[in-house]
């Protein structure tokens, strides 16, 4: 195999890799905002189920997630399962990843001082205006170094798609290492994870610069 | 309060999920999931499923392709009835959940018959193997006792990790090593012996002449691990499948189609064990 053929059979990884990575995130960062307020919901069953679930999600290996959500529908229901991987991962990502993000973001909702409330209250500000005015533009600033943290964590943990012998890019990795016998494979698999959290890292101190309107 | 409703509903939860999976595997539901009435027709869409991590039995190819051994074999069949190649890769620790949930028809793939009689419904055997001891050229192992008290690698879920499990294998040969290395693939555990951490490798001999293949220095001790056959499995009680496959397979062992593929591997070529009737 030329490194060409390498470069470009791995690529295809890549595709896939950042596909799996990009769903992933427009599902549970929006997911993780609804999972933090069910848990702070005031109809307790709610919270006490969403804390059940968070439990689970941080509790078990995503590995494992992501067997039970691809063979779970056949060896819990007898349902032949079709070849498509993508459905299986993606729940599994989105539903793990959603429980990290509902914890983060519940940091930054309970760093907020009561005091922010009680004024806005005596303002004249509805529940929802101290929310989307008030509140949420702090919290996200507040939040975010901790969200860069788990977005570049998200980048490497695709790799664990290779269970379920999604083409992502480790997996083919593994593959062209295999039957090359060679170690360049990973090599080029670390580059490609090493650039893609650069460019991530990048984007969010970006992100972050912007926010700091008071500084 | 609060926190013991919640332990109560986490263990329960655990538990419902617990007894959801353990009611599984000796239902013979298992087999219906893809078997039910099938005509073996042109158009038919046979689910290979297999292991892109073994070659050369199955492997991506130079140019990036699914390829190898089993993989042309498969399409050779599906070509001789006019059904559907579809290719199913898979992780290896996941094949039987795999082919349990329907997502493959097969496990064809290098995959060994003896010790898993009862597990699937099996072909008949394509392909011989033998486990050996790979070392280094000028190494002082020489036989297999010569290998008490030194490291030894081998691959998980191998045959070859099987072997050395087996108390009626060669667990008593195993228990000799001063230890046993886990590897996740044979390129790291060969990495491990040309750098010295391991002194040998418990491999199947193909895929061991496959690493071997442009590397000096580095031979198989004479004696000989184990030996086994390769099959493919089927869903137990997939027998017209079964007998549909193996009708190909014989048929493209006389008409010299087994052979012709063979020769592009020339690691397994010496071990495919089908000859056509006017060889026998």
């Amino acid at each position: 195999m030329t490194f060409s053929t390498m470069l470009l059979t791995m690529g295809e990884g890549m595709l896939l890799t950042i596909l799996l990575f990009a769903l992933t995130l427009i599902g549970s960062m929006p997911l993780g905002m609804v999972v933090m307020f069910m848990e702070k919901s005031r109809i307790k069953p709610i919270a006490w189920l969403t804390k059940v679930y968070i439990a689970i999600m941080r509790g078990t290996p995503l590995m494992l997630q992501l067997l039970v959500w691809r063979f779970g529908p056949y060896y819990l229901f007898g349902i032949s399962i079709g070849s498509a991987k993508l459905p299986a991962l993606l729940i599994g990502f989105i539903l793990n990843y959603a429980a990290y993000f509902a914890e983060i973001y519940r940091s930054g909702m309970d760093s907020m001082p009561v005091g922010q409330y009680e004024a806005a209250g005596i303002l004249g500000y509805t529940k929802i205006q101290t929310f989307f005015k008030i509140i949420l533009p702090q919290v996200i600033k507040r939040v975010l170094p901790s969200v860069t943290n788990e977005v570049i964590t998200l980048v490497k943990d695709t790799s664990l798609a290779s269970v379920l012998a999604y083409a992502e890019v480790f997996s083919i990795a593994k593959q062209i290492s295999a039957s090359q016998t060679s170690f360049i494979p990973f090599v080029i698999a670390g580059v490609f994870y090493f650039v893609a959290n650069f460019i991530v890292a990048f984007i969010m101190e970006r992100i972050e610069k912007s926010m700091q309107y008071y500084k | 309060m609060k926190k013991f409703i919640c332990g109560i509903l986490a263990i329960s939860s655990i538990a419902l999920l617990l007894s959801g999976c353990s009611a599984k595997p000796d239902a013979p539901a298992s087999s219906d999931a893809a078997t039910e009435a099938r005509d073996f027709g042109e158009g038919m869409v046979f689910k290979h499923g297999f292991d892109l991590d073994y070659p050369p039995y199955s492997h991506l190819d130079d140019n990036g392709e699914v390829g190898g051994f089993d993989v042309e074999l498969a399409q050779a069949v599906c070509d001789y009835y006019g059904w559907k190649y579809e290719a199913v890769p898979f992780n290896w620790d996941a094949k039987d959940a795999e082919l349990n949930a329907g997502s493959c028809d097969c496990i064809w793939s290098g995959f060994t018959r003896n010790g898993r009689e009862d597990d699937y419904c099996w072909s008949i055997d394509y392909s011989d193997n033998t486990q050996m001891i790979l070392v280094p050229a000028d190494s002082d192992i020489k036989t297999l006792a010569d290998l008490s008290g030194k490291v030894v690698g081998v691959q998980t879920a191998t045959s070859a990790y099987d072997l050395l499990q087996d108390e009626e294998g060669q667990k008593p040969l195993c228990d000799t090593f001063a230890s046993l290395e886990v590897f996740e693939t044979y390129t790291i555990a060969f990495t491990a012996l040309k750098s010295g951490a391991i002194d040998a490798i418990a491999i199947d001999v193909t895929t061991g002449q496959f690493l071997m293949n442009g590397e000096e220095g580095y031979a198989f001790l004479d004696e000989v691990l184990g030996s086994e056959q390769y099959a493919i499995g089927f869903r137990k009680g997939d027998t017209e499948l079964r007998d549909k496959v193996n009708e190909a397979l014989t048929a493209l062992v006389e008409d010299g189609t087994y052979a012709e593929i063979g020769e592009k591997y020339p690691d397994i070529k010496d071990f495919l064990c089908l000859k056509p009737s006017s060889e026998q």
